[in-house]
């Protein structure tokens, strides 16, 4: 419970609508047991004027009805109000809920989402976030049907007489276990259907994912009677929980009669006796569901509470992560970064890792100098790039970037004047200009056709029908792995930044265009730093200097000629990218 | 609806119809009543039909069994036993005389009889209300299960052509939800039926006992038809914003999350933030317009029938004192009013679910019509038991639509257990000519011949027996490694399974594994090396003992070891098979009898790795960029990108 006292602020926002919501509430149930008195005050007042007595109170019949038709309207009127109280804050929960939501994942870095992944941040962001809300807006209801409903069915049946209250009241506690019995078996049953639906969209996704080796191999037929049982099975998960929802809806109405029986003898015995009208009878019956009403739904609503507790939680753990990277700086360092890097004895290891990525780097990148980085998967290559724009805090040892420690930078600053290319290419479903100039989405067009020109990405563009304008991503065009990445390239080059730092972005481009790309960039970049990973020697040739990355450490470093002159790990890959000859070390190329 | 699934007419002999794949994707009409669409679904209850007889049947005992609780109480309880009036003209179904005999027959009080009566009829409607409810459903997940094992075995036959084109999502939600929609669509009517033939018991008996007082109170049912007529019309607009936004929302948090580097890298934070406010505060608006509209149609409705009850009394009133109706009479019909307006306002409901589903079954249908097929021999070649393997492809060319030409003119012929390297850059036409060699495809322009004979007159499946791919992306299923070396085939034993592991340097790695060949492995086998797959790939196909050989060489890295351990393990897949490979290792190539160089769809050189070097052609060109033992600033001339 716990948990969902982190609710409270949320909804002391809108405290006004839930007191709206409660008193609403508490009017429409007077109106309601008002409505059903009306309809016994009138029986009784048809039963007087059968055996030619005086009418209850006096009251005529039409006088009867017009206070039926008044406190139906007025029910009518409260009752919405104060659904639509309830349900608002649900929605404006949401909402702030939402936004937090949002921000809290706005400063969180590569462990954030390494320890919740982005599938399962859209299930709290849809799932989670959902409960609350069913929870503000029924769950609430829930709770003053819980409350008022007893409290103005048993005023009134005690009212009307006492011992038959007490009669029925045994029922209750029968009925309130039966009702959290179902709902516990209500839960397995449909986590089972959950589980075997998934294991059958599962199975779906799958053989169609692979519906190219099935076919090659002509094994149709056997996925289709492989796909038969895990169908079959769903079905009978299905058909379970739809028996054990039946018997709730056959047990339910059962023990309801069960009350009605003892109303119908003993109320019709207390009739007999002149203990009690035709009109109480009726009226007793009419409040027996009013009675029952939360019990009937109690399962539902412990259900639905334990969810959305759990919601809370799953909600909370992304509120209460702290940002991972502290923005905090101290106003020392240069307004214009050149691009002098000194890396410090700098240790990183991920979190939960064994093995640090980059253990005691000691090495210095001048400004103005081109940087190729070269290793194989695994050797720190990435992890190396991303501590140059602090998307990664070294655990040990210092970066320096311009003679001041990185930190003391402001991230906007970092970031905005050093523009880095990540490994992977990611555009966003926005157009193609909207993709290259993400970080500016005013700038002019030209601007944008240069950076493309630059990224070798004019002629691509040009067979598009709407050109720059093509929507890419899901709903859009969808781009080849080298379109992506020259896309994603001419982002990082459109905005001419001191520093350039590209990851492995030739990976899917041709040899050639890489060759044109490069040859170009060479005259862009004269005089500015630029850092990149690449695999293929005829990348890396282009740059002033070379470091070879292996299990995190720096092994060698120094111009193209001097390492293969050196006859170490550089020259030896060279020769096997030149050779294709059995490689001894690992080759990430042809 | 005609316009919208793709005419039943199969596609024409000579002319491959220019599909519209974008269909498949397209929103249907939905939102229309069917009847047509309706029947379709029906006829898979066909055979369970004689469960819906009986679900029926024991639905209508229960709905008059739960009319009877009713009477018992009106009629029974306050008109014989209250008032003592028992010769009344209302109807009561012969069930004082039953209480009158009862009483003779047991000697017990009446009100004692009419509780056992009440009791049994309860027990009744609970009983076979469950059974009823349980044979419904029954039929229903039955027929279901059987469309969804249909539509999944149609989409299994579907060629590449389609599934290049329809993303396996569309495709899943077609097996998954959209069956699940109509689960939905069924339960429902279902329970439509449920309700509505105790609305129609009680409508007799209304009728029966006062006419006029019923007409009155069936003027409040259209009144609540009108407002769920009203309440739909002004909500399906409200909806379909309310679903946008939402999607909206979703697209847009999941697309910053997957790029949160990028979004952070380009300091777009606050401008992202700022946009997020914006969908999130457009989804809060359209919710609450949804709210209001929501809240006052539910408590309109249950208004109504509180207004009927008043209505029920002032009438009643006036009958009892004329001696028209009794008191149990009037008791009656106030006890009736719930049966005569739920399976109104339900109908309202199920409406909603009912056009919902009309568009799964739309999407379901169209996927069952998709008639899209590779075209099958209608007096196909027999095949010798064992082929020779000499591949021809003559005068081929394709285009995977109309105004595209991948293969143009290619021409080479392979001679039995000889191995050809396929050389060129992205979008050469590589892959499509292994793809047409497989089937996958069809081809109008060229031909060609397996062992002489033309492929089209072969069996799309027979040619596969013939034929092992190993695909770059090839595909791991979640199971035991033996389950993805045999494919589940029952055909190939486990001991096939572990000799062909073994030919090809995929044993020694299984049997390391904690559970060897019955280790599980997970989708895309990402618990298994790059090079470990290339191997399990290996030992597939050689278990399936195919007599040619399609290898797309992966282009990925693998380490020193498994690198030897595959180039072993290729050679002897190829032995005494004929091999054609996509080539990217300078080993593979050069162990290869011929070198075919293709170039947008052209084969461009022909010959051995040697004469092709000594040609100085466009072959050495390709090899000097990759192997650089030139300077890389040459560009070749005409090699245009992707």
């Amino acid at each position: 419970m716990k948990a969902l006292l982190r609710l409270v602020p949320y909804i002391a926002r809108y405290r006004w609508q839930v007191v709206v919501g409660f008193v609403g509430f508490f009017l429409a149930r007077f109106f309601e047991v008002s409505t059903y008195y009306g309809v016994a005050l009138g029986i009784d007042a048809i039963g007087a004027l059968v055996q030619e007595e005086s009418l209850p109170f006096g009251l005529e019949i039409w006088e009867i009805v017009v206070g039926i038709v008044s406190a139906v309207v007025l029910r009518f009127i409260f009752v919405s109000r104060a659904r639509r109280a309830f349900r608002l804050v649900g929605q404006k929960v949401s909402f702030d809920l939402r936004e937090q939501l949002f921000a809290s994942v706005l400063v969180q870095g590569p462990a954030f989402f390494g320890r919740i992944g982005v599938g399962d941040l859209m299930t709290r962001a849809i799932q989670d976030i959902s409960l609350v809300q069913r929870l503000i807006a029924f769950g609430l209801i829930q709770v003053v049907i819980m409350v008022y409903a007893p409290l103005f069915g048993m005023t009134a049946m005690l009212f009307k007489s006492v011992s038959l209250t007490v009669l029925i009241l045994p029922l209750l506690p029968i009925l309130y276990f039966y009702a959290q019995y179902v709902a516990t078996q209500m839960a397995e049953s449909s986590q089972q259907v959950q589980e075997s639906l998934s294991m059958l969209a599962a199975h779906t996704q799958e053989n169609l994912s692979g519906i190219r080796t099935v076919q090659a191999q002509a094994q149709e037929e056997n996925e289709i009677k492989r796909f038969f049982q895990t169908n079959n099975q769903y079905a009978s998960a299905f058909y379970e929980q739809a028996r054990i929802n039946s018997l709730m809806t056959a047990w339910t109405p059962w023990l309801t009669a069960l009350a009605q029986l003892g109303i119908i003898v003993y109320g019709g015995n207390l009739v007999l006796t002149g203990a009690l009208s035709v009109g109480d009878l009726i009226f007793f019956l009419a409040c027996l569901n009013m009675l029952l009403q939360p019990i009937r739904m109690a399962g539902f609503f412990i259900t639905m509470v334990a969810r959305a507790r759990v919601g809370v939680e799953r909600l909370c753990e992304v509120f209460d992560a702290p940002p991972e990277i502290i923005d905090r700086p101290t106003g020392e360092a240069p307004s214009a970064i050149s691009g002098a890097f000194v890396f410090k004895e700098a240790s990183f290891t991920y979190p939960g890792a064994v093995a640090p990525a980059l253990s005691d780097l000691n090495f210095s990148i001048q400004r103005g100098e081109s940087i190729g980085i070269v290793g194989r998967v695994g050797s720190g290559k990435s992890t190396l790039l991303k501590l140059c724009t602090r998307l990664l805090e070294l655990n040990e040892g210092a970066v320096e970037l311009d003679g001041v420690p990185i930190d003391n930078y402001a991230l906007a600053q970092l970031r905005s004047q050093i523009a880095q290319v990540l490994q992977d290419p990611f555009l966003f479903g926005e157009p193609l200009s909207a993709n290259i100039s993400y970080d500016d989405p005013e700038r002019a067009l030209d601007l944008i056709w240069d950076a493309a020109d630059a990224a070798a990405l004019r002629e691509t563009v040009l067979t598009f029908p709407e050109q720059m304008s093509t929507l890419v991503g899901e709903r859009g065009v969808t781009l080849s792995g080298g379109q992506k990445q020259r896309t994603t390239l001419a982002r990082g080059l459109i905005r001419n930044a001191p520093v350039l730092i590209l990851d492995d972005c030739f990976s899917a481009v041709d040899t050639e265009t890489e060759e044109h790309i490069l040859s170009r960039l060479k005259r862009l970049r004269a005089g500015k730093t630029t850092i990149l990973v690449s695999h293929r020697v005829s990348t890396l040739r282009h740059t002033d200097r070379i470091l070879v990355l292996e299990g995190g450490r720096l092994m060698e470093s120094g111009s193209h000629d001097a390492l293969l002159a050196k006859g170490g790990l550089y020259a030896e890959l060279e020769r096997l990218q030149t050779q294709g000859q059995r490689p001894d070390y690992e080759p990430e190329l042809v | 609806m005609n316009q919208t699934i793709p005419p039943n007419a199969g596609p024409k002999k000579d002319d491959k119809p220019d599909r519209d794949h974008a269909m498949f994707d397209a929103e249907l009409s939905g939102n229309v009543l069917n009847f047509q669409l309706l029947k379709r679904v029906l006829t898979w209850l066909v055979p369970y039909r004689l469960s819906l007889w009986v679900s029926a049947a024991l639905v209508l005992v229960a709905s008059f069994a739960a009319v009877l609780m009713e009477v018992v109480i009106s009629r029974v309880l306050v008109d014989y036993i209250i008032v003592g009036d028992a010769n009344s003209p209302m109807p009561d179904l012969g069930l004082i005389a039953l209480t009158q005999q009862l009483e003779e027959t047991f000697g017990l009080p009446a009100l004692y009889v009419a509780g056992g009566l009440f009791f049994v009829l309860m027990s009744i409607v609970a009983l076979l209300g469950h059974w009823h409810r349980l044979t419904l459903i029954d039929a229903i997940v039955k027929a279901l299960r059987d469309l969804r094992q249909d539509l999944f075995a149609h989409l299994e036959s579907r060629p590449s052509s389609f599934f290049d084109r329809v993303p396996v999502g569309r495709i899943m939600t077609r097996v998954t939800n959209d069956v699940e929609a109509l689960y939905e669509m069924l339960r429902g009517l279902g329970s439509l039926v449920g309700e509505f033939v105790p609305f129609f018991v009680a409508l007799t008996i209304m009728l029966s006992t006062s006419v006029e007082l019923t007409l009155i109170l069936l003027l409040l049912v259209p009144v609540v038809g009108s407002a769920t007529y009203f309440f739909r019309q002004a909500s399906r607009e409200i909806f379909r914003q309310v679903r946008n936004s939402v999607s909206g929302l979703n697209q847009f948090l999941q697309e910053n999350l997957s790029g949160m580097q990028v979004v952070q890298l380009s300091q777009r934070q606050d401008q992202n933030r700022a946009a997020y406010t914006e969908i999130n505060r457009l989804n809060l608006e359209q919710e609450n317009r949804s709210i209001n509209l929501t809240t006052y149609y539910g408590a309109f409705n249950d208004s109504l029938a509180s207004i009927g009850l008043g209505i029920i009394i002032y009438y009643g009133g006036g009958s009892v004192v004329q001696s028209e109706m009794s008191l149990g009479g009037v008791i009656l019909f106030t006890r009736f009013m719930n049966m005569l307006f739920t399976p109104v306002v339900l109908l309202g409901e199920q409406l909603n679910v009912l056009f919902r589903a009309m568009a799964s079954g739309e999407r379901i249908f169209q996927a069952l019509d998709w008639d899209e097929q590779i075209r099958e021999p209608s007096h196909p070649a027999t095949l010798p038991e064992r082929l020779e393997g000499r591949v021809e492809f003559r005068g081929l060319s394709f285009g995977y639509s109309k105004d595209t030409q991948v293969l143009d003119n290619v021409s080479v012929l392979i001679e039995p257990g000889k191995k050809l390297a396929i050389v060129g850059p992205t979008g050469s036409g590589k892959s499509t000519m292994i793809r047409l060699l497989g089937r996958f495809y069809d081809f109008p322009d060229g031909m060609i011949f397996l062992d002489g004979i033309d492929l089209q007159h072969i069996p799309s499946r027979s040619v596969r027996r013939r034929i092992g791919v190993v695909l770059q992306d090839f595909h791991i299923f979640s199971g035991s490694i033996l389950d993805n070396i045999t494919l589940s085939d029952p055909l190939i034993t486990r001991a096939r399974a572990i000799e062909a592991a073994k030919m090809v340097n995929a044993h020694h790695f299984i049997e390391a594994l904690p559970e060897g060949y019955d280790a599980p492995l997970v989708e895309r086998g990402a618990n298994l090396s790059q090079g470990q797959r290339q191997l399990l790939a290996f030992a597939r196909v050689l278990a399936a003992d195919p007599e040619i050989l399609i290898l797309d060489e992966a282009t990925a890295s693998i380490d020193t070891e498994t690198e030897q351990l595959i180039q072993e393990g290729l050679q002897r897949l190829m032995q005494g098979r004929t091999s054609i490979l996509i080539a990217h290792r300078l080993q593979t190539i050069q162990e290869a009898d011929h070198v075919m160089v293709l170039e947008l769809g052209k084969v461009r050189e022909y010959g051995t790795h040697q004469a092709l070097i000594a040609q100085g052609g466009l072959y050495k060109t390709l090899h000097d960029l990759q192997f650089q033992e030139l300077s890389a600033e040459v560009t070749p001339p005409g090699l245009v990108p992707e």
